[in-house]
């Protein structure tokens, strides 16, 4: 029942324009440039396009714009500026934390400790050093998809070089407790990596409190442009480079940097972080709304993931549900969302996400992520609710 | 009513395509089903969306179709 007269109002009108619009609810993929960073990157894509490494005039600004970025990112953080490294991508910053730091002990230790539920870009580095002769141990989580302290405990040994743990997932929002598994792992005299690329801009991040030695982020998640990132790397910790090539990013990373790029993050994260109370109020509402309006939907389903999660993040599961239908059928009605299954002819393939938290077989197959943000109203979660409904019940 | 005609309208002989969307956008049990246009109909969409959906499919190499 719609109380508000507004918000009955907001609903017409959104039904109204429905036919051209597009319900973005996969905020976790990624999110649109906001026009803050589009707005700082502009000078930087247009005439101030000089290299930041050259001696000459026209350098000036981009590289005056760089150390500025650097020093914004850095404050956000926690951070010293010369502990801001920027990178192509999260991805590239799970890489070079991950092999960086296996290649720095190479014949000195070789045990790396992650989670099972942590993304591909750590999950398939760990892999390649595994092969490369590093034992890699795969932690499991509990049914909300969190890391037990106690079994890194028993995980860490003297030969261990690494732990690598997100600080939030993906697939089912999950928050980490890495203040307390940081702790562990320093206890052993251990480096600590936290992938905090679903985080940074949503939930508040300082590396300090945090107790990291590196975090990874990227830009394309809060607001920023795609093909940036920076790994956070604090001082006296030491890694091999990734990129071999010119003295950029403090000898550590070879590369022109993309200058406009750096720019826009560093505006995007700043507005990110300067909205994210008005946000999570925002997005929690949101959520809030869409778990009433399901109630009443009478259809079969469970939530995925801890209390402790990102803000606007759900995962939901459906009895005897199809997530891949969902999912193409949600986008037919202009909704975007994503799944946690995949299927070809023969079989649905779970993510390893959903196996390792040991989703009940009825519901794991019809598996959906929603994630939401500043830009999703009301309207849009009614909408979405009354798509599933409908689709569901057909 | 044969496996391989539409449900809705009767066509007969519905292509690996036509099979292949009706359990990618009703489900993978499905046992009847439609035509592109009965589909549509039955989806609320143009067919053209339904050509687009087989495309996508095609383009990631699924099986189910041609």
């Amino acid at each position: 029942m719609i109380k508000s007269k507004n918000l009955r109002k907001e609903v017409v009108i959104f039904l109204t324009n429905m036919k051209n619009h597009i319900i973005y609810a996969d905020h976790a993929a990624t999110t649109a440039l906001s026009v803050t960073a589009r707005s700082a990157m502009s000078p930087f894509l247009e005439q101030q396009y000089g290299n930041p490494s050259t001696r000459y005039s026209l350098a000036r600004e981009p590289r005056n714009a760089v150390v500025e970025a650097r020093k914004t990112i850095a404050k956000l953080i926690g951070a010293k500026p010369e502990e801001i490294f920027f990178t192509s991508c999260g991805t590239e910053s799970n890489n070079w934390a991950i092999k960086g730091t296996a290649f720095h002990y190479i014949g000195q230790h070789k045990r790396i400790i992650t989670s099972c539920i942590e993304h591909h870009a750590v999950l398939h580095s760990c892999t390649f050093l595994k092969k490369l002769g590093f034992e890699v141990v795969c932690l499991p989580v509990d049914y909300e998809g969190l890391v037990n302290v106690q079994s890194l405990l028993k995980a860490l040994t003297e030969n261990t070089v690494l732990v690598a743990i997100m600080l939030a997932n993906n697939e089912i929002g999950t928050i980490e407790t890495i203040k307390d598994l940081s702790l562990v792992a320093h206890e052993h005299n251990v480096l600590f990596h936290t992938d905090a690329v679903q985080a940074i801009g949503h939930i508040p991040v300082n590396v300090e409190e945090l107790g990291v030695d590196m975090l990874s982020a990227s830009a394309h998640k809060f607001g920023g442009p795609k093909g940036v990132g920076f790994l956070y790397k604090k001082s006296g910790v030491e890694v091999e480079p990734f990129m071999s090539g010119g003295g950029q990013e403090m000898q550590q990373r070879a590369g022109t940097e993309n200058v406009a790029s750096i720019v826009g993050m560093a505006a995007a994260l700043k507005e990110s972080i300067c909205e994210m109370n008005i946000n999570t109020i925002h997005l929690n509402n949101l959520v809030e709304q869409f778990k009433e309006r399901m109630k009443v939907s009478k259809l079969d389903y469970i939530y995925n993931g801890s209390e402790n999660r990102i803000p606007g993040s759900i995962s939901i599961s459906f009895k005897a549900g199809d997530g891949e239908m969902l999912l193409h059928r949600l986008d037919l009605k202009g909704i975007a969302v994503s799944t946690g299954s995949a299927c070809n002819s023969k079989y649905v393939e779970l993510s390893h996400v959903l196996r390792a938290i040991d989703i009940s077989a009825d519901y794991a197959k019809g598996t959906i992520r929603i994630t939401l943000g500043a830009d999703n109203t009301v309207g849009d979660i009614y909408y979405i609710v009354q798509s599933l409904t409908s689709i569901l019940k057909k | 009513m044969k496996k391989d005609c539409c449900i809705a309208c009767g066509k007969s002989d519905l292509s690996k395509n036509e099979i292949g969307i009706n359990k990618k956008l009703i489900g993978d049990e499905v046992k009847i089903f439609y035509c592109l246009n009965c589909l549509a109909e039955y989806l609320g969409v143009s067919t053209e969306d339904i050509y687009d959906k087989i495309e996508e499919f095609k383009e990631r190499g699924c099986n189910l179709f041609d």
